[in-house]
């Protein structure tokens, strides 16, 4: 036997008629309809605007590595596959660091060339305003920087 | 009007019919060459979107190049186009054509390698953490065993995490452990093909029931190219939760409302989400039976968790907090965080999500208790879980798709494709402008 027929639905449909359960919705609930749907739609919009404006955002940043690894290959003279690209995540500035080996070998297994890239992307490159060297197998932390120049040595970045 | 332009106006609309046959072939067409690249690319190994993997699809290789994000997201607008098409000129596929398109799809997936995620690594570790170290995965992950084979495929995000997934499935997955990694590998694939192919077999028998067209049902689901290329291409658990919510769903449809619960609270016992469902049915079928087989199964499935996994393993709750504090790029709640200027998704974002879910899901339930489709507002609760999560994958948005073509609400499939869409549009980045 269903519930449907227990003394809990009968309680229930003694309930005011706004507040009553229904089997199917009465006809000419369209007001509320309406207004669900102009809530999707500007939600709909929201995450639209959203999603494209992440998008360029997106492309805007790879358009900027790019440059980079363009820039760091040319300065260096050495066209390798993996030179690694720091964006700076702290203060969502568009001053990246990329580094890479200054002999051939592993990725981070020799010393390696850090630059330091500003400004805009011209001709496909960017400024390089300073950089320094790190030892092999180390991270880029500033307590293993050495021979800073440019920028980074003006403003103290090698602590020896 | 006159009978002679009644017969201009039906001039057109034959030729449209005619048309549209050849058409929806070319649609399919699209999808199957679409899928096929991206599989024979695949093929080839590790690269920036196959994971790292035994070679279980070395027959394959030779044919493609590594896949890379410029050939993937080609083959992922032609496959969204193909889809868009049948979306639109589903009524021209034939039964026989619809099912031969599936087959063909979940064959030419299921032969390759896997795809864009290293969860099915997870699911194989957490098993051989239970089965061949003796430990339990619900407070050991997989670097409690790092000379396990398969620890060096698990994604490295996920070695330091317990299983977030239901007691259930970790139980299903046990015998796996014990295949060794190839398998194991072959097996997950095996039951994600099998629990495609009985959501699939079920979203048509609901849709039969609810009088809509089975065969465009099923093209629906089991064409998109979200559901092909990640949710089967990734062999996901999601399509056994997917597989046990659409047998609740057919079974309410059928008035057996305690094995539906039942089936919900299975579902929910190899991923949690699809526990909301429970209060919708609840809601609109008022109905002891559907109580009392909810009841009844958790627990069943509590005391079985408790006896083999003890307290963690029924603790779902701590690992679905643990999992609410992830953030991945591609959720929506960092992308408007980006569009207001904030660097990401912040601890009080986290909480205004969840209050708006909760918003949404009590808007649902009064709705559902005035009288609107429970499935719609299932489907719904579904879609607002995966918009408003911090941690979105394409996969938690196929979760509302069974649901949306069947349910009496068209809004719910237009809003589940278009955020599909949106996800889509999201991973065009590396396209438009490639890092060199």
């Amino acid at each position: 036997m269903s519930a449907r027929d227990s003394a809990f639905e009968r309680r229930l449909q003694q309930l005011p008629p706004r507040l009553r359960p229904r089997d199917r919705e009465l006809p000419g609930s369209g007001r509320q309809w309406r207004i669900e749907t102009v809530v999707l739609i500007i939600v709909g919009l929201l995450l639209a605007i959203a999603v494209v404006n992440d998008v360029v955002l997106g492309t805007h940043v790879n358009h900027r590595l790019s440059a980079d690894l363009r820039t760091w290959r040319a300065y260096t003279g050495h066209d390798y596959k993996n030179v690694s690209t720091e964006e700076d995540v702290l203060h969502f500035t568009t001053v990246d660091v990329v580094c890479g080996n200054t002999v051939p070998g592993p990725p981070k297994e020799r010393t390696q060339i850090c630059l330091q890239l500003t400004g805009p992307v011209a001709n496909g490159r960017r400024t390089v305003s300073g950089g320094w060297y790190l030892p092999a197998k180390h991270e880029d932390l500033r307590r293993y920087r050495y021979g800073c120049y440019g920028e980074p040595k003006a403003k103290g970045d090698c602590p020896r | 009007m006159s009978v002679a332009a009644q017969g201009e106006l039906q001039l057109p609309r034959t030729r449209a019919a005619q048309w549209a046959a050849p058409l929806a072939t070319v649609c399919a067409l699209l999808i199957v060459a679409a899928v096929a690249e991206i599989v024979l690319d695949g093929a080839l190994g590790h690269s920036v979107l196959i994971p790292k993997s035994p070679q279980i699809a070395g027959w394959l290789t030779g044919i493609g190049e590594r896949l890379g994000y410029r050939v993937f997201l080609i083959a992922l607008i032609a496959a969204t186009v193909g889809y868009a098409g049948l979306v639109a000129l589903g009524r021209s596929v034939s039964k026989r054509w619809a099912i031969a398109l599936l087959a063909a799809l979940h064959a030419i997936v299921f032969l390759g390698p896997i795809l864009l995620s290293t969860d099915v690594f997870s699911y194989i570790d957490y098993a051989r953490i239970g089965v061949v170290h003796g430990l339990n995965p619900y407070t050991h992950g997989p670097i409690s065993a790092t000379s396990d084979p398969v620890y060096h495929y698990v994604g490295q995000d996920w070695k330091k995490v317990y299983t977030a997934y239901g007691p259930l499935y970790t139980l299903i997955s046990y015998p796996f452990g014990l295949l060794g990694v190839t398998g194991a590998l072959w097996g997950m694939k095996v039951l994600a093909t099998l629990a495609s192919a009985v959501t699939l077999a079920l979203t048509w028998r609901c849709a039969r029931a609810r009088e809509r067209d089975p065969v465009i049902a099923v093209l629906l689901v089991g064409a998109n190219p979200l559901y092909v290329i990640y949710g089967l291409g990734g062999a996901h658990n999601d399509l056994i939760m997917m597989a046990l919510m659409m047998g609740a769903v057919a079974l309410t449809f059928a008035g057996r409302d305690a094995p539906a619960a039942a089936s919900v609270i299975a579902g929910a016992l190899v991923k949690a989400t699809v526990a909301a469902l429970l209060p919708f049915m609840i809601v609109a079928r008022r109905s002891r039976g559907l109580l009392l087989g909810a009841i009844g199964a958790l627990a069943l499935g509590v005391i079985v968790a408790y006896a083999v996994f003890g307290i963690d393993g029924v603790n779902i709750v701590a690992a679905l907090n643990r999992d609410a504090a992830f953030v991945s790029s591609d959720s929506f709640a960092t992308e408007i965080a980006h569009l207001f200027g904030k660097p990401g998704v912040f601890p009080i974002d986290h909480d205004l999500l969840k209050l708006a879910l909760v918003v949404i899901v009590l808007h649902l339930l009064w709705r559902t208790w005035r009288g609107y489709d429970w499935v719609a507002a299932a489907g719904w609760a579904l879609l607002a879980i995966s918009v408003t999560s911090t941690w979105l994958l394409a996969w938690y948005i196929l979760w509302p798709l069974p649901l949306a073509v069947i349910s009496r609400d068209r809004r719910l499939f237009v809003a589940t494709l278009a955020v599909q869409a949106l996800f889509i549009v999201h991973q065009m980045t590396p396209l438009l402008a490639p890092v060199a």
